[in-house]
């Protein structure tokens, strides 16, 4: 066998029993390797993200009345309504209207908002940065918090402490964001004034990082959900590889508890949690909704609660198209990171 | 006497779990001296793991040592703190697992995981250092390309490398005491070998003990010095291996060996069978623990707990738990009643399967963006005929296409090309209706059955599914035929309203059985019916088995790996290799006389449960590994591990021979000279 072959060279299926783990298992011979795989996820992607933008499209014309009753509000003369369909292009047949739509999409046109009169892509690229940083410092906190919790958990499972957290863990994952929001903001803005009820307002995300303590409170609070979720699903990924074998392979050769843990488990244990995060992101985007309109903080989520109030057409396919790359880009990093961690998965890729 | 390197004493383990307390071993005395090979051997449950787990101290959770002492070099480890045990394991005794595939962490490397004890045990050794010495490790395990392998992950390696890689890792630190648990029984019979070989040469050349904890009573006989049996949680006699196999005094030792197909006088006769079930260990049973399954037992027995005593003439040397010992000066044949010898079964009648050059090639999937990735070519071309009454015993290692021939057979694959013929109409080219109604002609037994069953189902639905599906009669006359069928596979009526989960592994073996019977077929597909079992139900199942061919004139095509098994209840038998038939013909000509080197390093290959006999102990029958199924050789697939492979065997696929009498074929360019006598036969 050559040294010169892929790492499945010297893969060798004798040993399993079934004639069709024999064949998933020789399956994965001679495969491109990961650059490929990537390629053909991203490609799979682009498909995905053109059935987004058809489905949002159609839906927001399919709505009663159309933009133009929106805009125009219920006072609107038919020659009016007319007038601002015929320069919109609203009067145009539903595939035309979308070639269009498509058309000026690739070239970066996202159209302009009707109410807050300025182009639908610089609204995003003011925006967006800013959810982005409240989504990523928030599932990090979740992510520090939730690993060790999960781990301390199934370490003591069974015990006083791991049926309080337990019980923890269920109640923020049954309180509504916005209920949790409520209290954060009377018990730390109002009974004890540590923080500030509303986000910061700068223009950019160094202003917003320039006021700390306004981010707080959304952030926790973003958090809280995260933490009873991520710790949970740790818990029973570090249960499942406690009674894993090779978890007594290395007790056999003389590592203490803590180091398997760290040394051992960990790692596996983080492969589930991987999943759960990239599919996770796009529900995180639209957490960001509710908090950011609750502490007014100034991102994407507020601006589609403001969009979808006032009938913002070109502003709502915006965001939505938005949250589709999210979910595109989620579960991609989901791909990574299980190749990351992951070796099994690294070569049948 | 030296001074013993490892003595437990009195040791006790209770297993804890929510419902009930094990008590897993109740008083367990071994000594080990420095440089020994102790074997443990025993049935399943009769606490042979736990007694090498508690050793290191890693029980299960719920296990907990209740009493007694391990003293190892002259330290209590049964009631030892954890630093102190962690400071044992992996240094001073290594461990090696069962299974290769679960017991490496599929996220490290190899070299990680080898180099591992060493940055643990020696503080002195730097990174740099144990990376090189796991590496001189693995080149002394027999890995190729070690430093290739360093870099490697468990999932890239095969079931044997694993088991090296296990074996490496527990030898790295040198240590004085390797405790093996079953390390070859997830293996391949030639892996096998390999790896005991393995095991036995790195033993003397680092001079450590050895303890081997198998059920395997062929493997004890060849590796170990002195054997231990257990039965329930204690030592029931324990001995020198020679003398335990050549005098056993222990009537479960006794028993036990007469169960084993290897030992049945001939294949026509029934094997020894142990009745019953071992007891249940959550209560302490009193007196002898094995007295409700021994025919030699009276009231002394069931009263009184016999005492571990000396033999008479070996004294200390060989040890016994028994009241009613085989008599020393007795061969243990002449005690034992002669089994009756089976009548032999009606001579085989008529073709009932005809294989005719039967192809099976699964696709290897690829992505939408990949090129196309060839076949797997699990069975490469096989004719054969199997006659109606006859027992057609198909052998070979795993992914030899053994399994996916016998789901061919059962018409759960379809081949890629050739026939299938059964009673002269190819099912495959049957109307849909007429195939469902031929369905109830081949049926299946597992090797798990409860796999096999759906567990929210009663017994009794279960066995009546394949009537409901076929519409046989009322359910008045379903269920009538359902106690019938129980009664035959020896199992009460009243199993019918029990979950298979309530069943023992024996049991279920039964009602898999009953419910391929339960279509009157002619032919039962049996696929590792009793690999899964202990030998003593093993035993039970086989000769169940051959009652109820003879009773309803079966037809069986037995798929094993396990050669004895086979010899014992076949009537002819074909060798697979690589999804070839390389060999096949009368069961007894076939094993006296092969003509396939293959065949013949299988054979030379299996561990006979008797230490005198030379084989199980040449040096390695046959080397290296099968290769892929998905790029076979060309011309003979087995060339690349024939001792007398040559230029033509490369080029041209061998032809079908019959040197030795028409019903002995062989494909192969230059078959085994048969002897002379043979012909004669």
């Amino acid at each position: 066998m050559s040294g010169s072959s892929s790492p499945s060279g010297f893969r060798n299926p004798v040993g399993l029993k079934s004639p069709v783990g024999f064949r998933d298992r020789a399956g994965f011979r001679g495969l491109t390797g990961f650059p490929g795989f990537l390629v053909k996820r991203l490609l799979q992607a682009v498909v995905v993200l053109f059935l987004v933008s058809v489905i949002v499209f159609v839906l927001l014309h399919l709505l009663p009345g159309g933009p133009a009753r929106a805009i125009l509000g219920p006072k609107g003369t038919p020659q009016q309504i007319e007038h601002f369909n015929h320069q919109q292009g609203y009067d145009r047949s539903l595939p035309t209207q979308y070639a269009m739509y498509l058309k000026r999409l690739l070239t970066g046109d996202l159209g302009e908002s009707f109410k807050l009169n300025s182009p639908v892509l610089d609204l995003l690229k003011q925006r967006l940065p800013k959810t982005l940083l409240l989504t990523v410092l928030s599932t990090a906190l979740a992510v520090v918090v939730a690993v060790p919790l999960g781990l301390l958990q199934a370490v003591r499972r069974g015990k006083a402490s791991d049926y309080a957290l337990t019980g923890l863990a269920f109640l923020m994952y049954a309180t509504p964001v916005f209920f949790l929001g409520l209290i954060m903001i009377m018990l730390f803005a109002q009974v004890m004034p540590i923080f500030p009820a509303e986000a910061p307002q700068g223009e950019t995300v160094g202003e917003l990082l320039g006021d700390v303590t306004g981010l707080v409170l959304p952030v926790v609070t973003m958090a809280f959900g995260i933490i009873a979720m991520f710790s949970r699903y740790m818990r029973s990924a570090v249960l499942d590889n406690l009674t894993e074998e090779y978890v007594r392979t290395a007790m056999a050769k003389g590592q203490s508890s803590r180091r398997i843990m760290v040394r051992h488990v960990l790692r596996n244990a983080l492969i589930p949690l991987a999943t759960l995060l990239g599919l996770y992101l796009p529900t995180l985007f639209s957490g960001a909704l509710i908090v950011e309109s609750m502490f007014n903080y100034p991102g994407m989520g507020l601006l589609f609660w403001n969009a979808a109030q006032g009938s913002d057409f070109p502003v709502l396919l915006g965001v939505t198209l938005v949250v589709g790359v999210a979910t595109v880009v989620g579960s991609l990093l989901t791909d990574v990171l299980y190749a990351v961690l992951d070796p099994r998965i690294r070569s049948v890729a | 006497m030296t001074e013993p390197l490892l003595t437990i004493d009195g040791l006790r383990v209770d297993i804890a779990s929510r419902e009930r307390t094990v008590h897993a071993l109740d008083g367990v005395c071994l000594t080990l001296a420095p440089g020994e090979a102790l074997g443990i051997v025993g049935e399943s449950g009769c606490g042979k793991t736990m007694t090498a787990l508690s050793v290191l101290g890693l029980l299960p959770p719920g296990g907990e040592i209740t009493g007694g002492r391990v003293l190892f070099d002259g330290r209590d480890l049964a009631a030892a703190p954890a630093p102190v045990l962690q400071d044992v394991r992996g240094d001073a005794i290594g461990m090696v697992f069962q299974d290769p595939l679960t017991s490496l962490n599929p996220t490290m490397t190899i070299g990680a995981q080898v180099a591992e004890p060493l940055l643990l045990h020696r503080p002195d050794i730097g990174r740099k250092e144990a990376w090189a010495r796991a590496e001189e490790m693995l080149r002394l395990v027999g890995m190729a390309h070690p430093a290739e392998r360093m870099k490697a992950y468990p999932h890239q390696l095969s079931g044997g490398m694993r088991q090296r890689v296990a074996i490496a890792m527990a030898l790295v630190c040198e240590p004085k005491l390797l405790i093996a648990d079953e390390p070859t029984t997830a293996l391949d019979v030639t892996t096998q070998h390999q790896i005991l070989e393995l095991v036995d040469d790195l033993r003397s050349r680092l001079g450590m003990a050895m303890i081997l904890v198998t059920h395997d009573l062929g493997v004890i006989a060849h590796r170990v010095d002195r054997v231990a049996v257990m039965y329930a949680g204690k030592v029931a006699e324990e001995s020198d291996v020679r003398d335990l196999f050549a005098r056993p005094r222990h009537r479960y030792t006794e028993a036990l060996l007469a169960a084993l197909p290897e030992r049945a006088a001939a294949s026509g006769t029934e094997l020894h069978t142990i009745p019953g079930l071992p007891p249940n260990l959550a209560a302490r049973p009193t007196g002898c623990r094995f007295a409700p399954r021994c025919t030699f037992a009276t009231e002394e027995c069931r009263a009184e707990e016999p005492p571990l005593a000396d033999d008479e003439v070996r004294g200390a040397e060989h040890r016994f738990a028994c009241f009613h010992p085989v008599p020393d000066e007795a061969a243990s044949q002449d005690e034992v009643v002669v089994p009756p010898a089976v009548p032999p079964a009606a001579a085989p009648g008529g073709v009932l399967l005809e294989l005719d050059a039967l192809v099976k090639e699964f696709p290897l999937k690829g992505g939408p963006f990949s090129r196309g990735r060839g076949t797997v070519s699990a069975v490469g071309g096989v004719s054969l005929t199997i006659r109606e009454g006859e027992t057609y015993g198909m052998v070979g290692e795993s992914g030899c296409g053994k399994t996916t021939l016998g789901r061919i057979v059962a018409g759960l694959e379809a081949p890629t090309a050739g026939a299938v013929r059964f009673g002269g109409a190819d099912p495959s080219r049957m109307p849909r209706a007429e195939r469902r109604a031929h369905r109830r002609r081949v049926q299946l037994m597992f090797q798990d059955s409860t796999a096999a069953m759906d567990p929210r189902m009663r017994v009794g639905e279960i066995l009546r599914e394949p009537l409901v599906i076929q519409g046989v009669g009322g359910r008045a006359e379903q269920e009538a035929l359902v106690a019938e069928l129980l009664d035959a596979v020896g199992l009460p009526r009243g199993a019918v309203h029990r979950y298979p989960h309530e069943f023992s592994g024996g049991q279920r073996q039964r009602l898999g059985l009953a419910r391929a019977l339960t279509l009157s077929p002619d032919l039962v597909v049996a696929d590792e019916p009793v690999s899964a079992l202990d030998v003593s139900v093993q035993a039970q199942i086989l000769n169940l088995m051959r009652q109820l061919q003879r009773e309803r004139g079966l037809t069986y095509l037995f798929i094993s790996h396990d050669l004895a098994v086979v010899r014992h209840l076949a009537d002819t038998v074909g060798v697979m290799y690589l999804g070839k038939l390389v060999e096949s013909g009368p069961a007894a000509q076939v094993y006296a006389h092969p003509l396939h080197p293959y065949t013949r390093g299988l054979l030379d290959t299996v561990n006979l449960p008797d230490p005198q006999a030379a084989s199980g102990t040449q040096p390695a029958p046959l080397e290296g590994e099968t290769p892929s199924a998905a790029r076979p050789p060309s011309g003979c697939r087995f060339r690349t591990r024939c001792p007398l492979a040559q230029e033509v065997c490369a080029t041209a696929e061998p032809p079908v021979t019959t040197p030795n009498g028409p019903a002995h074929q062989v494909a192969c360019h230059f078959p085994l000279a048969a002897p002379r006598l043979a012909s004669a036969v």
